[in-house]
């Protein structure tokens, strides 16, 4: 893991999911803000540890739901974590 | 024509607003006089502004040294991200945010994604100019 040289393409995606939903959660109340970053991390190290890096067909669908998660936080008017925690 | 008829309106508008300002800007110079001087002695440069490069390395280094999963005796200022201080890439990306966010920049993706060292992150937070 250590000296991997590059990341891959999907790597790249789903670092920059969860860049996005950091940048997002700065935009909310301090509280919230902690809580969607402990969610989202743990939600992220999860996939990580338990999906094999080879289904590309579930990292796929992973990171589309990601995705349009991340574009329902967008909206101001949302604070809450409760899409984000129903699942699993 | 239209103009000058407009002008003493115009003038007339907006002499009705200055006042209320100006004693907050008094009251502020009172208080913090050595900010005004310095605004005053260089107007609109951010470029004097700019941090040392001590001031950077060390910045970079605290914000290394505050993350949880960091040990801080082995932050230092040639330290590789994954393979001296044990971080992955998920670490990283919250390194290189938390980096962001001490010197109020935002970095793009593209450019986050090379960072992967301390002289890597105090290179480019040295070479930016917007770095505060």
């Amino acid at each position: 893991m250590a000296s991997r040289p590059k990341l891959s393409g999907i790597q790249k995606q789903a670092l920059a999911l969860y860049r996005g939903f950091l940048r997002t959660a700065r935009l909310k109340a301090p509280e919230e803000r902690r809580r969607i970053e402990s969610v989202v991390s743990a939600e992220f190290r999860g996939n990580a540890r338990d999906v094999d890096r080879r289904n590309f067909v579930y990292i796929e669908y992973l990171l589309r739901r990601g995705k349009r998660q991340l574009e329902q936080l967008r909206n101001p008017d949302v604070t809450g974590l409760a899409t984000l925690e129903a699942k699993k | 024509m239209a103009a000058a008829a407009l002008r003493p309106a115009i003038l007339r508008r907006i002499r009705l607003f200055p006042s209320p300002s100006l004693p907050l800007a008094a009251a502020a110079a009172a208080s913090h006089p050595h900010a005004l001087a310095r605004w005053l002695a260089r107007p609109m440069s951010s470029h004097d502004a700019h941090l040392s490069r001590e001031e950077v390395v060390d910045r970079v280094l605290d914000v290394l040294k505050s993350h949880p999963k960091v040990d801080p005796a082995k932050v230092n200022p040639e330290a590789h991200f994954e393979k001296d201080l044990g971080l992955d890439s998920l670490d990283t990306v919250e390194v290189v945010m938390a980096i962001e966010e001490e010197f109020k920049l935002e970095i793009p993706d593209l450019e986050a994604d090379k960072i992967d060292s301390l002289p890597l992150a105090i290179e480019y937070v040295a070479n930016h100019p917007m770095a505060g």
